[in-house]
């Protein structure tokens, strides 16, 4: 018999709570609101990544196409139809899905070809939007302007309420039947195919859930940022950087990405504020260090010694 | 008995006094805090660390003399500036400029190069009520409406810069035009005005092609250019276009009669150095101070007077515009407290405004709009005119009240 | 029109070439190693600084960079590979994990560079590649273009004989068809890819060297956008074939080209949406087997 639905949820509901506790108290102690902000924003995203590529081995380099597609979206829309935040926000995702159902065929590739085909993707995004032909459209390379709906308070709540969000669906995909069909899946195609998986169809759910949390991630930096240029929105740097945190972390769990995003964007902001001279230099040898000793991620200390990592 | 009262009320009167002196001297901070971002690598690092640059060689000099005098404390207070290194990256920036408002406390905060490291900046120096200083940050988006935050020093909005050139081209009957510009903000703005200015006189280019700012390769574009047959042809892109397009300009064996490029007038020894002074003979641009010289100003040192001191503190190296612009933001910085009775974000910004159309710097007059955009300043139009020993003389020739010498024009082939 | 349409197949052919030389080493790494080398685009850049180097300090022709850019890729690639790519292999995921591995290397290179020679763009002297024009089909490009195209041809040539002709290009093949099987086979994996590790640095070191003449200038900070458009150029071709990097250096030049002298603006979209279209329709890319699964 399976375990009842709460029990298999526990473990996610405790760390939501600890997240959603610790970031809507962090702001009384430490008030750099930007670098909270921003921390949990690449916790939404490389929870995002995680969805996808921990539990169907799909990497997408270009993950921050989405993310750029919901801010784009959410600005367009408040700038161009004067829609309320919450409406537009909510667009963001949407959008995104959009996009993922367009690129979608591309998940017929493989490894490193979906991941540098997903890269490609974003860049043309990013090069249509930024266009100076769509400047009537999409502001193009002159950026977009939302101060109008400048919120730092309640954007920082919206984003706490989605790394929640965010980790009860990673808890989801971490413990329920459709989880594990996907882990079957990415580990042996061919059988899951046999035994009556709908592999294309669940392929396709995760890839679309992973780009709506990226969308909405998006929006919400869209409204919390409030004035910026396409390069802001779809530089590689937020995909490189999700992606190096949810592997440092660890994928295919829920916590690693949390770990991974909070501690190493920490560790990079203390870099950045203590040695802004040797920045880039320290932050470079950190990570090469870190993939030379701790290849597997760092939850993987615990799993050497037989710990089950939620 | 009356006498008694009043003798008390001298005596608390004075108490009070002392208390008050006490308490001003006690809230006047040892150090003033001026925070900023610089880029230590990417597209932005070397005109960023030029700014940065110049705003250091501002406060070592403003230390020599034992520091900045604060008019609201009555002393000089010595100048410490916290900065950190955005990498060029415009989310390091945001929760780096924050550092420096929530964490470090400065006093003011200057922007780092550009619009686009200007951009994030602008809202959290608003949501923070703190007065941005902004040296080189000209988007004109930037500047909509009225703000007690946001104040641009050193540069005009770069929608303004072509004007004169507009107003040249027209004075020298020159009807085809041809415009490569890159696609952002700093370049298309320019464009847009351009072309605006254009329409006004009936004259539309006769090609007219935006580029990705990450354009590298000019030689086949350049070659289109040519078929349209321009006299004169308009390239507006960042350092790395404007090296790219002159080289590749003088490989390919093309020759245009007028080539104006936007980055030989502020970096003119680093250009020299990357393209040749083959390369940028007879070419335009804007020539930005220390290259045109404003001799009289009231703030601050003259163009020659920086030009030698800032030799003599970078081993004999010439200083370029960005440079200027960092240490022109410093001592308007200095000024704001010098004056403002109240040290205050709101008490310098008022300050600024209030030396709006009064003071000349090394870079030219200084005139703050309410919505804190830099309307002073203007660029004039260079000609690079090479001189029998190899040189290359810059000669200013529009507008009129700058004017160092004749255009050559048609410029002569090879 | 049609002049503008020569001059731009010329010039695409021309530019093609070359960054099929830029790709090519990348291609090599990726089909032996399975190595995401995101540092590509910063080794390309330090063979542009070694030629900024040898022409500025010593005096010399920039070409001397081509020699430099070989003993750079022994002196820096053998201790890497062995430092770092053995370890990778045993991982779980080498492909994903040296993503992350490479990026940090790239911060580095990017740094000490930044550190060593400042900010500045540098560029070098036309003369030194001869400095006049060259026509063909009376179109006329520079010298140096001529030269990076024929240096980048023999480059590329070079690497099929050896990949085609020697015992060890043979082996190396063996590892790329598949790994596992090249060792059971008793194929010496390590030393063979180490070897094709340091052919590939050196390829893009070479590419270094023409960086100047064909961008204008070299700095730090271009190595990103030289890595992802590598990566689409040896997709368009094909993996593992060197002669399929040169096929699609020539789709993506004279794509670029043309798509400049028409629509200049959009030009940056050509090789991104050649790779999308082309993995779509024929995922192997132009000159591959099929790769594709599920």
């Amino acid at each position: 018999m399976r375990e009842s639905w709460f029990k298999r949820a526990r473990a996610g509901l405790i760390t939501a709570a600890v997240l959603a506790l610790v970031f809507s108290l962090a702001p009384n102690v430490y008030n750099n609101s930007s670098l909270l902000f921003m921390m949990m924003t690449y916790i939404v995203l490389s929870q995002g990544l995680n969805l996808l590529y921990g539990f169907t081995g799909y990497l997408p380099f270009g993950y921050v196409g989405f993310f750029g597609t919901g801010a784009y979206a959410t600005a367009l829309l408040v700038m161009k139809l004067h829609l309320p935040i919450g409406l537009a926000i909510a667009a963001g995702p949407i959008a995104s899905m959009i996009v993922a159902l367009v690129l979608g065929p591309l998940l017929r590739l493989s490894g490193a070809y979906f991941s540098i085909a997903n890269l490609a993707a974003s860049q043309i995004l990013f090069i249509v939007i930024g266009n100076p032909n769509l400047q009537d459209i999409t502001g193009g390379p002159y950026g977009v302007k939302i101060d109008e709906v400048y919120n730092p308070t309640a954007s920082y709540a919206a984003m706490v309420v989605l790394v929640v969000v965010v980790t009860l669906i990673a808890t989801f995909f971490r413990r329920s039947r459709f989880g594990q069909g996907l882990k079957a899946m990415a580990d042996d195609p061919v059988s899951a195919e046999m035994s009556a998986i709908p592999v294309v169809r669940m392929r396709l759910l995760a890839w679309l859930t992973s780009a709506a949390v990226a969308g909405l991630a998006g929006a919400l930096y869209a409204w919390n940022l409030s004035v910026f240029y396409p390069d802001a929105v779809f530089t590689l740097e937020i995909s490189v950087f999700a992606i190096v945190f949810a592997l440092f972390g660890g994928v295919g769990t829920v916590l690693g990405p949390i770990i991974g995003a909070g501690l190493l964007y920490a560790l990079y902001n203390a870099i950045g504020i203590s040695e802004p001279q040797y920045f880039q230099l320290i932050y470079g040898v950190l990570i090469v260090g870190l993939v030379m000793f701790l290849p597997e991620g760092i939850l993987s200390l615990l799993t050497r010694r037989g710990i089950n990592v939620f | 008995m009356k006498l008694k009262q009043f003798r008390l009320a001298v005596a608390m009167a004075a108490a009070a006094l002392t208390a008050a002196g006490a308490a001003s001297a006690a809230s006047a901070p040892s150090v003033i805090k001026i925070g900023t971002l610089y880029a230590g690598s990417g597209n932005f690092a070397v005109a960023s660390q030029a700014q940065y640059k110049g705003l250091q060689f501002w406060a070592k000099r403003v230390n020599a003399e034992g520091g900045v005098y604060v008019k609201a404390f009555n002393k000089k207070i010595p100048v410490k500036i916290v900065a950190y290194d955005d990498q060029s990256s415009t989310s390091t920036a945001t929760t780096l400029y924050n550092q420096l408002i929530t964490q470090d406390k400065v006093d003011l905060v200057v922007s780092d190069f550009g619009s686009v490291l200007t951009s994030v900046a602008i809202p959290l120096a608003k949501e923070h009520k703190m007065l941005l200083i902004d040296p080189t940050g000209s988007s004109a988006g930037f500047f909509k409406e009225k703000t007690d935050y946001l104040a641009d020093v050193s540069i005009p909005s770069s929608a303004v810069w072509p004007m004169p050139l507009a107003k040249f081209l027209e004075q020298e009957h020159i009807k085809k035009i041809g415009i490569i510009y890159g696609s952002n903000d700093f370049d298309g703005s320019q464009a847009d005005t351009l072309k605006a200015e254009f329409k006004k006189i009936g004259v539309t280019p006769v090609f007219d092609h935006a580029v990705p700012t990450g354009e590298r390769n000019y030689t086949v574009l350049l070659h289109s250019a040519a078929a349209a047959h321009p006299q004169a042809l308009i390239e507006l892109g960042y350092l790395p276009n404007d090296v790219a397009f002159l080289k590749s300009l003088k490989s390919s064996g093309l020759h245009f009669p007028f080539v104006f490029t936007i980055f030989p007038g502020q970096f003119k020894q680093l250009m020299e150095k990357n393209v040749g002074a083959d390369a940028l003979k007879y070419t335009y641009s804007y020539p930005a101070p220390p290259m045109i010289k404003y001799e009289k100003v009231n703030l601050g040192m003259n163009t020659d007077q920086f030009v030698t001191a800032w030799g003599k503190t970078h081993k004999g190296a010439e200083p370029n515009f960005v440079n200027a612009g960092g240490y022109n933001a410093g001592i308007l910085m200095a000024k704001a407290m010098g004056t403002s009775p109240k040290f205050t974000q709101l008490g310098m910004h008022q300050a600024l405004l209030d030396m709006s159309g009064k003071i000349t710097t090394v870079v030219g007059a200084y005139k703050l709009s309410p919505t804190g955009a830099q309307l002073g300043q203007r660029l004039p139009i260079a000609q690079f005119q090479p001189q029998k020993d190899g040189s290359l003389k810059t000669v200013v020739v529009y507008p009129d009240s700058h004017k160092t010498g004749n255009a050559i024009y048609p410029s002569p082939a090879g | 029109m049609q002049a503008l349409l020569e001059y731009a197949i010329v010039g695409g052919v021309l530019y093609g070439i070359f960054f099929g030389l830029v790709a090519v080493g990348l291609n090599l790494i990726f089909g032996v190693m399975r190595i995401i080398n995101l540092a590509h685009g910063e080794f390309v850049i330090l063979g542009g600084f070694g030629a900024y180097w040898v022409s500025h300090s010593l005096g010399l022709n920039p070409l001397w960079g081509l020699p430099l850019a070989a003993l750079g890729a022994v002196v820096i690639g053998f201790p890497l590979y062995y430092a770092v790519v053995p370890g990778l292999q045993r991982s779980r995921d080498p492909e994903m994990l040296s993503f992350i591995l490479f990026f940090g290397l790239a911060q580095i290179i990017d740094a000490i560079i930044s550190l060593g020679f400042g900010p500045d763009q540098r560029s070098l002297p036309d003369e030194a590649l001869g400095g006049g024009t060259i026509s063909v089909l009376g179109q006329a490009f520079p010298d140096s273009w001529w030269v990076a195209a024929g240096v980048s041809v023999l480059a590329i040539l070079g690497l099929w004989l050896y990949l085609t002709r020697t015992r060890l290009g043979f082996a190396t093949r063996a590892i790329m068809a598949n790994r596992d099987e090249a060792y059971a086979t008793g194929i010496s994996v390590d030393k063979v890819s180490a070897i094709a590790f340091i052919i590939g640095l050196a390829l893009a070191g070479a590419a270094g060297v023409f960086v100047p003449y064909l961008q204008g200038s070299v700095g730090p900070g271009i190595g990103n956008s030289l890595t992802t458009t590598s990566f689409a150029i040896l997709i368009i071709g094909s993996l593992g074939n060197p002669v399929g990097t040169l096929f699609g250096g020539l789709v993506f030049g004279v794509g670029s080209m043309l798509m400049q002298t028409f629509y200049a603006s959009w030009s940056d979209l050509v090789p991104y949406v050649l790779l999308v279209v082309i993995v779509l329709v024929r995922p192997q890319g132009l000159f591959g087997k099929a790769v594709r699964h599920a």
